[in-house]
């Protein structure tokens, strides 16, 4: 690795730990998707801090649709970081009387649609993806959405759709988390083999652990040279990655409340929160030495 | 509050003057197909959409002579609606066309989601609504209006001919949010003059003057009404007609000020009894309170016979003759 791509790498780790730490504080307020929330950063780093091309305005020139509501603390996470929303405000989240929601509405700051209801998302971004290239704008359209979203059957019209109009601009990222809202999705509903499926209904896929951001920027580097077909990013998380001591706390954990609470267990919040604190601590050390070792 | 003279924003005389007289009543074939040419060779930010039945909605010289405004999406309503979203959220007006039963039923939550909760216009035109279907219940929409009229800031327009339609359609691209039409395939009657109605989101249009009975009407059923009075005339039966083509938002003022000008009301409508049309006016003059009798007809909580329009309509009492006789015998 280049001490280029070394320190690409290490800004991008040091974001996902902040985004980690927005989470949990976001969380320990009023509860949340918290276990989503942290295995997510890494991919929302990369999209966020990587991937999307500023527009020079403060916003980006390429799309971002978070299609699962319940991951959307994510695109806060990050936009806390963007200074576009502040901490003070999500800590608010769930609050009565809280302009900001678990899963927000269109319109509300950073947010391309109306998010909760799993599925509508997919055919959304995949319109817009459309209408983009209709315009010849060359924006890419990146749609998040969860393993437990393809129970949806509207997602598979959205998938039939972008393959026959060859939505080379498109990029589908599927958190498979295996986690649904009552247990393990393979549990629920199979969803596997997804990388074959995505294959069958005419995506380009490639199946990583979304947890290895070197990883990531890999799959979207590929994703801009495939022609004539979308990209299906196929990002295996754990839940809860990247804070040890919550990993194991509470298995399937769709939801934790603010008391630390999901119906399988429980997690206490400080020992987690001291844990992503060092770890920014020691990913700024590095980050610096990096600097150092490049001037 | 007693029944006294009516006054509407129309004038009397051009309220008259606005439907055709029978002679200069018209049929136009596919009136559809020129609709929407014509809208999106004015319009290039307009797309037409389809869900695999363009040909049964009389889509056809958009698809052949301007493909770039024209969006297949195969028999995939969710997606329509979805795609039709995302379109509007890259710049352009969407409209999407279905059959009225799948357009409300199928993808209820994208119109509501995807559209309902946004500022772009996006635009659903459920086809062949109500009875107008040769095939039954899998193919006849009847709660349609009531579902959409439910959608809070949702715009719901139900219009009777070929001159309503396309002005309702122009309109409804200038239109933020989700704007959900009913349309009319094939041959479609002209019976409001271009030249003196102008369509305006709210607005109630009187066809016929007169007091005692007030017929009010939307839709297809503004066409059996019309039928109807047509009769009545002949009948020397005295009563007045009303065309409510916006269902949401209606101008509630002109609805009291038309219900209260008179001793009854019957509503028609090509849907069901409940929820609708005569679920509207019925909720507007509650409001008031002390109202005249309201009267509500259309399909009575049933499932519709499959068969020809002529049909189903002389199965539920819809035919002009038997309209004619219900909207007398309120008052006896």
């Amino acid at each position: 690795m280049t001490s280029k791509s070394a320190k690409r790498v290490k800004t991008l780790e040091l974001q996902a730990a902040k985004m980690r730490r927005n989470v949990v504080d976001i969380c320990m307020q009023r509860g949340g998707y918290a276990g989503q929330g942290v295995a997510l950063s890494d991919v929302g780093a990369c999209i966020y801090f990587d991937e999307m091309r500023p527009d020079g305005n403060g916003w980006y020139h390429d799309r971002f649709v978070n299609s699962n509501g319940h991951d959307t603390i994510i695109n806060f996470a990050a936009m806390a970081e963007l200074g576009i929303y502040t901490m003070d405000e999500l800590r608010t989240m769930g609050a009565d009387g809280s302009p900001i929601n678990q899963s927000p509405i269109e319109g509300a700051r950073g947010f391309e649609i109306t998010s909760g209801s799993l599925g509508t998302g997919v055919s959304q971004a995949a319109g817009i993806a459309f209408g983009e290239r209709k315009k010849g704008s060359d924006k890419r359209v990146i749609c998040l959405l969860s393993d437990g979203e393809l129970h949806e059957g509207s997602v598979w019209e959205a998938f039939m759709f972008a393959a026959h109009y060859k939505l080379s601009n498109f990029i589908v990222i599927i958190d498979n988390n295996d986690l649904g809202a009552t247990g393990k999705t393979s549990e629920v509903m199979a969803v596997e083999p997804i990388k074959k499926k995505m294959e069958a209904f005419g995506f380009h896929a490639r199946q990583i652990n979304g947890n290895a951001i070197p990883e990531i920027l890999d799959a979207f580097k590929e994703a801009r040279s495939v022609k004539g077909k979308p990209y299906a990013m196929i990002a295996d998380t754990r839940i809860f990655a990247g804070i040890g001591v919550y990993q194991n706390a509470i298995p399937f954990a769709h939801f934790v409340g603010a008391n630390g609470r999901w119906d399988t267990g429980h997690l206490e919040w400080e020992p987690g929160w001291r844990e992503i604190l060092s770890t920014i601590e020691r990913l700024e050390a590095e980050l610096a030495a990096l600097d150092q070792g490049q001037t | 509050m007693s029944p006294g003279p009516y006054e509407h924003s129309c004038h009397r005389e051009s309220a008259r003057h606005m439907l055709l007289t029978k002679e200069e009543r018209q049929r136009v074939p596919s009136a559809f197909d020129d609709i929407s040419f014509d809208l999106c060779r004015r319009r290039d930010d307009v797309i037409m959409m389809s869900a695999d039945l363009s040909h049964y909605v009389d889509l056809f010289k958009v698809t052949k002579e301007l493909p770039d405004q024209f969006v297949e999406v195969g028999m995939a309503e969710q997606n329509l609606v979805g795609v039709a979203a995302g379109l509007a959220k890259a710049g352009f007006v969407p409209i999407t066309s279905t059959f009225g039963s799948y357009a409300s039923r199928r993808c209820f939550d994208q119109m509501v989601i995807c559209m309902g909760t946004s500022k772009n216009t996006g635009i659903c035109i459920g086809f062949t609504p109500g009875i107008s279907s040769p095939a039954p219940v899998h193919h006849q929409g009847t709660e349609d209006l009531g579902m959409l009229r439910a959608v809070p800031q949702a715009t719901v327009i139900d219009p009777m001919d070929v001159t309503d339609f396309a002005q309702a359609l122009d309109v409804a691209c200038e239109t933020p949010g989700l704007v959900y039409m009913r349309g009319h395939r094939g041959t479609t009657p002209k019976m409001l003059d271009p030249e003196t109605f102008k369509f305006e989101l709210g607005r109630t249009y009187p066809l016929r003057t007169g007091s005692g009975i007030g017929v009010i009407s939307c839709g297809h059923a503004s066409q059996w009404a019309v039928e109807a009075s047509d009769i009545l005339v002949v009948q020397g039966v005295d009563h007045s007609l009303l065309h409510v083509p916006t269902i949401k938002p209606v101008n509630e003022q002109e609805v009291i000020d038309y219900c209260f000008a008179h001793d009854q009301i019957v509503t028609i409508e090509n849907h069901q009894i409940s929820t609708g049309l005569g679920g509207l006016v019925s909720e507007i003059v509650c409001k008031v309170g002390r109202g005249p009798r309201i009267t509500r007809v259309g399909v009575p909580d049933s499932w519709a016979p499959g068969g020809s329009i002529r049909h189903i309509r002389k199965h539920f009492g819809l035919d002009g003759p038997a309209l004619a006789k219900r909207i007398e015998e309120v008052m006896q």
